[in-house]
Order: structure tokens, then C-alpha cells, then sequence
């Protein structure tokens, strides 16, 4: 089973914090990307992709199925797109792959660039996921990080989804913004949760290089909370989702039973995905592609990165990634690598104090840790 | 004329920066000893790290030939270091010349070491020549400091030559003044064999080689020859010059500088400042002067990979084949495991050796904070010398502890005395006297602790002067003091790599900036580590490193899952520096970094 992903690289306004790929100059460009993105998808062709042997050590062989069973539109802000453009790109990747019935689909939208005509629209699509890119319901935070849209908009933004007829609503938060504190956080959570949004996504907000808010916390570096400040909402959040049930499946998302997200799960568990656009990642038979981040050179069919895994590197990404989500980690995989992380004392160790739970083949970290799980990780890459 | 009137024996003697090896560089240019494009930057300073801090350490002497007024003239360039640490060496240099040439910066005027090498000169009987360099600088006072050089080392300065060594200026006069003013050397070719050994280096090929000045009689190949000092008999399988490159030659006679080779195994067999003569035919008495040269820096080093204990060993072997003044013996430390104590000539050794283990053995090492040789007089009469401090004895046993101090002179222009006497006070030194060496100049001299030399004084001297100051010392004896130990515990633990020995009086402060600076360094782990010193059983700092919050990457999607491997890839390469001290993990920078507390925690 293969999962989609296609990029929409275009905003009304780039976010003080944000250095994706995503650009502001949507009417002059966006008829030449969705052309290119349409022919991208048409040209798909696992003939024209390799194979990474290693992967035989762990029984594998070259995965060339056409069948898709999550399909996932980011960007950028896809809510941007009219109607029109995205039932062709959604008709195109059903004319070139069997796109299965309970296929997840989801589309992520900016509060304000969503009205009822589109969320019914994608209704109408078959689009059955939506992640709304709220971020924070605090008017004065959201206009420091650059959003365009108030508290208001956001609320309003999860009624339009449900009055459509979303049942699958997800949101984006960010911890780190000036005057937050676990009190104001998990606030805004009731009322996210009062909604009836069923998936929540809290990112610790990073400070990027080459950013306005990098430039800005240089000036003021004690503007907004500080390391430890921001844990302690990270934390207080987390229990306070829990006791509404929603379960930390990865360090960032929590979901209702049954509302995690397949296809972000596909990244986190080693699975094929196949992504569509500018700048756009893969990971097809053991093999991550990059495609290129500017239009010139996306048109161009140009890659910025192929990266056939090492045996050392398969290693890592599962050590890496099974420690970061719900799925752990798994001792015959790393075995069948060649691994040995039973040799490895700290397991013990860690086991005793309940820092990593040892069960019949797997391990998983005790997701209390997860906020230091890069000390954890390091600790199991293999040498 | 006769052979030895065509020869001159010099070297080139200045405080650091006054562009001694620039000038050497131009004298081997000029007489065409090699060409222009075969000349490497600074060529005498042969070894990358010497070339990197601008400081010549090892000596390579050149002979250079200069038609002068028709005649071809051998001129013998005897390079010598240019550090406090290397005093001996430049002494023994000194010793095969005949003539120094003073180069004394044209801005800068007179230093502590542009002096201090002055008088080493005059105590080896040579005939010193200024020049004045750098004169192509804005800033040049040619006149002022000559004066300077007549008023303050006390020798005519009028006449010197005014060069840029770096532009090539008047290079031509310091040549004819070489030839014109320094004494050819004395001696007889048909007497019995007297060499001076002025420096050593390792051969892979010819074994130990001899850097020597003949000061009698002749030696060439197959000649059974005996080192006075160590009384070794080695038969001679090589003799030659340096033009700069070693060249053989068929025998070195009385007033010739050059090398010989004997299939010596051990460059501690050749021993700087020994005489060599022949072994059946010996002269009484060797040339006067000589001294074994005794480190007075000490430190541990330890692998950060106990593994590489024996690469680290075979690594300060092979560095002990070129620098006999390295001395290292095993040792045990319970926080940092197998490594070995070992003994410099002074911080700059200890620093170009640790980098040299770094760099050509590709060894990550730990290096403790340095320390001097105590001498500890116990109640039962014993004296144990040591400078490691977690071997001091206990309290009890000790009745007192002496340490070595030195007798520094340091060059200040009027307005900064204030803030050295300060700093030689904060440092425990004692005043000894004050000289105004003209209206510009002062010289200060202290007795000051060696132990407080090493720790940072450098540093402080050159921030609390803007870098006017200059500093040279000798080691003058031991003095009695009241010393502790001051030990660092982290979760509890006792780490004795981190023990220092101190004055009872700086025992709080300085523990106070251990703990504060340990702090920093070290990183928060899973649970909170405190950090003590401790006299004794008797604690006098703590601070505590709160327990780790946040280690994690945010969000990882399939856009990053490469770069995010790349950065948990690098954050384990930076793991692997780190050294763990009970269950506490410390990066094995701590080790050293202690030594720079004074200058960031005032």
C-alpha cells in the first residue's frame, strides 16, 4: 500500500516562523505548478525507481502496488486552491492509481481561507480528514507569529468542517508563544476539544534559520518562555490529553481512538509513500527522494536528493523513529539488520526505571520521556 | 685568508613577533641558498603547528654562501626559539655562535624577552648587533628605539641597520654587517675533537642526529665518538650541512656548524648542551654549561576512548623521539582510566604537544588541568616530591608543602604598574624591585608561585595591559606555602581529575569558580547532578545541574526524517567525548577548561 502526498506550495502570507517550502506569488504560478504537479503524477513509474537490496535482509522485495490508502494535501496552504484545481489533481491520482474505498484523505487549511462552499466541496470530493492550522487562540499570539487570522476564525473555521460534514478534524497548536503558560494552553485545548476536534497536534514552536522570528528572538531573548517553560506546558498538556483520552501516538500528536493519522504513520513506520510537488519527500523501497525546492528546478524534474539507506542507516531511522511514536521499536527488525540491541546495557538499565517498556519483541519509550527522547535515541544508534 | 676567517657563526635573537623568522627567511633568499619559489612561508619554522602560532620551537640551522667585496663568505644561521619555555635551548644555541643579531620591532621598542635574550647573549660571550625591523610600518620610531635598545640592554644602536624583513628592505647591510662586525670563529682543525651538541632531532632512516657547532679539531664518518656527559660511544655514520636541507658532507671541522649521524636509537642519548669528542682520544674537560633540562609543567593525559591507550602511549613515544624534553610515565586516574602524567617545559610545550597528539595521531585525548612539582615534607621526615594532586598525602601526614616559584621581570610602559603590581599581588607574588629603564619603560620584578604562572597569568597580563606587557622568568627554587587540595564532587563522587592544589586562601574562590564553571560545562542529564568542592571532608561550593527537560526534535515528517538522522548522527559523535564520572556524563573538555576560570568568572 502506497501513501500520496502532494505539496501546495503557496500562501497568502508567509508566518513569521515558517521555513518550509511554501511562496506567496499564487496567481502567477499556480496554473504552471498544478500543470506540472498533474504531469508528475502521470509520469509515476516504478520501473524508474530502484530497489534497495538491503531491504532483502529483512525479507522484503521491490513493492511496485498502485494501490493507495492515504492520501494527504499539505503545504503551503491547499485551502488556497479553488475547487476546480483540486478535483483534478484528485482525478488524476485516481486515474493512475487504485485509490482504496477507505482511503484517508486529508487536506490542511488555514482558518481563514475556508468557507462552506469549499469544505463541502471537499466533502464531495471524498476528502474525509481535514487538519485546520490553528495554532494558538490567543488574538495577540497570532498576530506576533504572523497568522492571518484571530480566534474567532479559528473557532468558526472548526464549525464550517463539521457543518460539512468532517467527522475526522484535526488542529495544529504551537508551544513557546509569549505569555503562554500550561494554564492558558490546555485552556485553549477544552475549548478545541468542547469543539470536537478529534486529533490535536502540539508543536513545540523551533526557531529556524533564516526566519523573521529567529532575527527577533536575537533582539529579545527573553521574549517568549524559555527551555524549561516551554516543557512544563509540553507536559502539563500532555497529561491533560490524556485524561480526555486522547493518546499520544507520536511525540507531537494526539488522537482519539481510532483518529491517528495513517499516513503520517506511513513516515514514522517505514512505509512507502510517494510525494507529489515542490520539494516534495519520498521513501519508495528503501530509498528517500527529495524533489527539488524551487519552481525552475521542480519544473525542471530536478531532484535534490537520493539517498539509498545504508544498512546503518535503516537501523537508525527505525531506532529513531520507533522511539518517537507509539509503534517502538522492534528487536528481530534490527536483528534481521544485523543489530544486536540487546547487548546493549542501557535497556536493562532504562527497563528498571521505567523509562523504556520491554514487551515480548518490542521496546517502546515511556512516552513521559519523550520530551528527551533524543537522549534516549542516542543512546541505541548503533556505534 | 684562512678557512676560518670566511666563516661566521650568528643566530638571530628577539622577542616574539619581532620577525626574527621572517628575517632568516630573506637571509636565505638573498644569498640565494634556495629560490625564491622554493621557499616556503617562514621555512625554518618547518613544523605545521610552529608555522600556525607563528613560534619557532625547533632549531635548523642553515649555512648559507654570500660573495662579499669577491670573496665567498660561510655564513652558519643558527635559528632558536623564541619562548620562555625554550630558555635552555636558546642558551645552547647561543653557545655555538659568535655573534647575535638583536631584532628588535620598530614599533614595539624593547620587551621583556628582546632583553632577557640579550643577556643570555652576552653571558655566552657573543657579540651582539641590533637591527631595527619593520620600518615599513606607519607606526615605525627608528630612532626612538634605538635609542631605547642603548638606554635599556646597553649596547650601541645608532649604526643599526633600519629593514622590513617582510619587503626585503636593506637586507644587503644586515649581510655586510654580519660579515663585517662578527668575529670569525677560533679554534684548531688539528686538535682533539670538542663539539657542541646544540640541539637533537629524530631521523626514521639515521636515528638520533646531533645539531653541532666543532669548536676543535675535525670529524667525519666512521669516527668513534663519546657524549661526555651520558658517556655513550657511538660510531659515526654521517656527517653534513644545512642548506636548509641536510646535505652529507665528507667532515666538519673546527669552526664549521652542521650534523652528525651515528645510528644513535635514542634521542635521550643526545642530550642538548653535552660536548661530543673522540672516544679514544678525548679531550679533559667538556665545554662548560651543561644542564639536563627538567619539565616544570605537569599534566594527565588520557584517551577519551580507553580503548586507544596503547596509540596514545606509542603516540608520546614517537613525539619523544623529537623532543627529549617530553617525559611521561603511566598513570591511573579513577574518573578517566589508563593514560599518563606528563612533564613539559612550560604551557606552550604542554599545548603544542597535546595538539601534536590530536593532530598527527588522531587521538582524542583528555588533558587535566596542568600542575607543578610540589615538594611535600611529611611528619616522619620523608619528603615526597609530586604533582599529581590526588597522590598529595593526607592532611595529617603533611607537615608542610614547598613549591617552586620564579623570578619574574616584567616590561610595562609607567601607566599600567598599578594593575601588574595588583595582579602579581592577587597572585601571591613578592615584590622585589622596580626599575625605570627610561621615561616609557618600567621593569617590575616579582617572585611569584609558579603554579599561579601556569594557571593564567598570561592572560591576565596581557587583558590588564591591553597587551603591553611583556613577561619572562627563570625558575628560582622552592619556597614553603600553606597549599590544600580542593577536590570536585559530582552526584557524590569523588572525580580526582578534577583535584586541584591551591593556596589555602584562594581554596574558596577557586572552588567557588570550579563548581560555577563546571556548571556550565556540564550538560543537564536524566536526573539533577550536584557539584561540590570539597577540602577534605569539608565542603566549601555547590551548585547543581537541574535535571534535562527538553532533548527532543519537534516535528518529524517525511520532509525531515534525513536531516533529523543527520542531527541525532552528529549529537552521538558529540557523545562520544564525553566521559562518565559514577552515573554523571561530563564532556571531556571540563578537564582543561578549569584552568581558564579566572578570566570569564571575574
Amino acid at each position: 500500500m502506497l501513501g500520496i502526498y502532494i505539496h501546495i506550495p503557496f500562501c497568502e502570507k508567509k508566518c513569521n516562523y515558517c521555513a518550509f517550502s511554501s511562496f506567496v506569488n499564487l496567481k502567477e504560478e499556480k496554473d504552471r505548478y498544478i500543470e506540472h504537479l498533474l504531469k508528475e503524477i502521470d509520469n509515476f513509474d516504478y520501473n524508474q525507481l530502484d530497489f534497495n537490496e538491503n531491504l532483502i535482509l529483512l525479507g522484503k522485495e521491490k513493492d511496485t502496488s498502485y494501490k493507495v490508502d492515504t492520501i494527504y494535501i499539505g503545504g503551503g496552504t491547499p485551502s488556497l486552491l479553488n475547487l476546480d484545481d483540486l478535483t483534478k489533481i484528485l482525478k488524476k491520482i485516481k486515474e493512475k492509481f487504485e485509490v482504496c474505498d477507505n482511503c484517508e484523505i486529508t487536506i490542511e487549511c488555514n482558518p481563514n481561507s475556508m468557507n462552506i462552499e469549499k469544505a463541502k466541496g471537499y466533502i464531495n470530493l471524498g476528502i474525509n480528514r481535514i487538519s485546520i492550522g490553528i495554532q494558538s487562540l490567543d488574538d495577540s499570539q497570532l498576530n506576533f507569529i504572523g497568522r492571518l487570522h484571530n480566534s474567532n476564525q479559528a473557532l468558526n473555521a472548526i464549525e464550517i468542517a463539521k457543518e460539512s460534514g468532517f467527522s475526522n478534524i484535526s488542529v495544529d497548536m504551537i508551544i513557546g508563544l509569549k505569555n503562554q503558560s500550561s494554564d492558558t494552553f490546555i485552556k485553549e485545548l477544552k475549548k478545541l476539544i468542547e469543539k470536537g476536534v478529534n486529533h490535536i497536534s502540539t508543536y513545540l514552536l523551533q526557531i529556524e534559520d533564516n526566519t523573521p522570528l529567529k532575527d527577533f528572538v536575537k533582539n529579545n531573548p527573553h521574549f517568549l518562555p524559555d527551555e524549561d517553560e516551554c516543557m512544563e506546558i509540553f507536559n502539563e498538556a500532555t497529561k491533560f490529553l490524556k485524561k480526555e483520552l486522547f493518546l499520544q501516538y507520536e511525540v507531537s500528536n494526539f488522537a482519539k481512538s481510532g483518529y491517528e493519522s495513517r499516513h503520517n504513520f506511513k513516515y514514522w513506520t517505514g512505509e512507502n509513500y510517494k510525494g507529489f510537488g515542490l520539494s516534495a519527500h519520498s521513501y519508495i523501497n528503501g530509498i528517500r527522494y527529495a524533489n527539488s525546492s524551487t519552481f525552475k528546478s521542480y519544473y525542471a524534474k530536478e531532484q535534490s536528493l537520493k539517498e539509498k539507506l545504508t544498512i546503518k542507516e535503516l537501523i537508525e531511522e527505525h531506532v529513531m523513529l520507533g522511539f518517537r511514536c507509539r509503534n517502538g521499536i522492534d528487536i528481530k527488525y534490527l536483528e534481521k539488520l544485523g543489530y544486536n540491541i540487546e547487548e546493549n546495557k542501557d535497556i536493562d538499565k532504562y527497563n528498571k526505571k521505567n523509562i523504556l517498556i520491554r514487551k515480548s519483541d518490542k521496546i517502546y519509550l515511556n512516552s513521559d520521556y519523550y520530551g528527551i527522547n533524543n537522549y534516549i535515541i542516542i543512546k541505541f544508534l548503533p556505534n | 685568508m684562512n678557512r676560518l676567517d670566511k666563516i661566521r657563526n650568528f643566530c638571530i635573537i628577539a622577542h616574539i613577533d619581532h620577525g626574527k623568522s621572517t628575517l632568516a627567511d630573506r637571509l636565505i633568499e638573498y644569498t640565494g641558498t634556495l629560490a625564491k619559489r622554493d621557499m616556503q612561508e617562514q621555512l625554518l619554522d618547518s613544523m605545521e603547528l610552529e608555522r600556525e602560532k607563528g613560534i619557532t620551537i625547533k632549531l635548523t640551522p642553515t649555512r648559507m654562501i654570500y660573495n662579499f667585496e669577491g670573496e665567498d663568505y660561510e655564513l652558519n644561521l643558527i635559528d632558536t626559539p623564541g619562548h620562555v619555555d625554550f630558555t635552555y635551548e636558546v642558551s645552547r644555541s647561543l653557545a655555538a655562535c659568535e655573534g647575535a643579531i638583536l631584532i628588535v620591532d620598530a614599533s614595539q621598542g624593547v620587551e621583556a624577552q628582546t632583553l632577557a635574550n640579550a643577556y643570555l647573549a652576552v653571558d655566552n660571550n657573543l657579540d651582539i648587533l641590533p637591527v631595527i625591523n619593520k620600518i615599513d610600518l606607519p607606526s615605525a620610531r627608528p630612532e626612538e628605539v634605538k635609542k631605547e635598545i642603548e638606554d635599556v640592554v646597553g649596547i650601541p644602536a645608532m649604526h643599526a641597520p633600519c629593514i622590513s624583513a617582510k619587503e626585503g628592505i636593506n637586507i644587503d647591510k644586515v649581510l655586510e654587517m654580519i660579515i663585517k662586525e662578527f668575529p670569525s670563529p677560533k679554534g684548531d682543525e688539528e686538535g682533539k675533537l670538542k663539539c657542541l651538541i646544540f640541539d637533537s632531532y629524530y631521523d626514521n632512516f639515521k636515528g638520533a642526529i646531533c645539531l653541532i657547532r666543532v669548536f676543535d679539531g675535525c670529524v667525519k664518518i666512521g669516527d668513534k665518538i663519546k657524549m661526555m656527559n651520558t658517556g655513550k660511544v657511538f660510531d659515526v655514520t654521517e656527517v653534513g650541512i644545512f642548506v636548509p636541507f641536510p646535505k652529507p658532507i665528507e667532515s666538519l671541522k673546527a669552526g664549521d656548524v652542521g650534523y652528525l649521524a651515528g645510528s644513535i636509537k635514542n634521542l635521550s642519548d643526545v642530550e642538548v648542551g653535552d660536548t661530543i669528542t673522540k672516544a679514544n682520544d678525548p679531550i679533559d674537560k667538556p665545554l662548560p654549561g651543561y644542564k639536563k633540562v627538567q619539565p616544570v609543567v605537569f599534566c594527565g593525559i588520557f584517551p577519551v576512548d580507553g580503548a586507544k591507550y596503547n596509540e596514545l602511549k606509542e603516540g608520546l613515544e614517537k613525539l619523544k623521539l623529537n623532543d627529549a624534553s617530553l617525559e611521561f610515565q603511566p598513570e591511573v586516574s579513577q574518573a578517566l582510566g589508563y593514560g599518563f602524567r606528563c612533564g613539559f617545559l612550560g604551557l606552550l610545550h604542554l599545548e603544542i604537544i597535546t595538539q601534536r597528539i590530536e593532530r598527527e595521531f588522531n587521538l582524542d585525548i583528555i588533558t587535566t588541568s596542568p600542575s607543578v612539582y610540589y615538594r611535600v615534607h611529611k611528619t616522619n621526615g620523608e619528603v615526597e616530591e609530586l604533582s599529581n594532586p590526588s597522590s598529595l598525602p593526607s592532611p595529617t601526614e603533611i607537615d608542610y608543602i614547598e613549591e617552586p616559584v620564579v623570578k619574574a621581570s616584567i616590561f610595562t610602559p609607567p601607566e599600567y604598574v598599578g594593575a601588574i603590581m595588583e595582579l602579581c599581588q592577587e597572585k601571591r607574588g613578592v615584590y622585589k624591585d622596580l626599575t625605570y629603564l627610561d621615561t616609557n619603560r618600567v621593569k617590575v620584578n616579582y617572585i611569584l608561585p609558579l603554579g599561579e604562572i601556569i594557571f593564567d597569568f598570561f592572560d591576565s597580563l596581557k587583558s590588564r595591559t591591553k597587551g603591553y606587557a611583556s613577561l619572562d622568568y627563570e625558575m628560582a627554587g622552592y619556597e614553603r606555602s600553606d597549599l590544600v587540595r580542593v577536590d570536585v564532587l559530582l552526584n557524590g563522587e569523588k572525580c580526582d581529575a578534577l583535584s586541584i592544589i591551591v593556596h589555602k586562601d584562594k581554596a574558596y574562590a577557586r572552588g567557588r569558580a570550579l563548581t560555577e564553571k563546571l556548571k556550565k560545562i556540564i550538560p543537564r542529564q536524566l536526573f539533577e547532578v550536584p557539584i561540590q568542592a570539597a577540602i577534605g571532608a569539608k565542603v566549601i561550593a555547590r551548585e547543581t545541574v537541574s535535571a534535562m527537560r527538553k532533548d527532543v526534535l519537534a516535528k518529524c515528517y517525511g520532509g525531515d526524517i534525513t536531516r533529523k538522522r543527520k542531527l541525532l548522527e552528529k549529537q552521538k559523535e558529540g557523545k562520544k567525548r564525553m566521559r562518565k564520572i559514577g552515573s554523571v556524563e561530563i564532556p571531556s573538555e571540563a578537564f582543561m577548561s578549569i584552568l581558564k576560570l579566572d578570566e570569564e568568572d571575574k
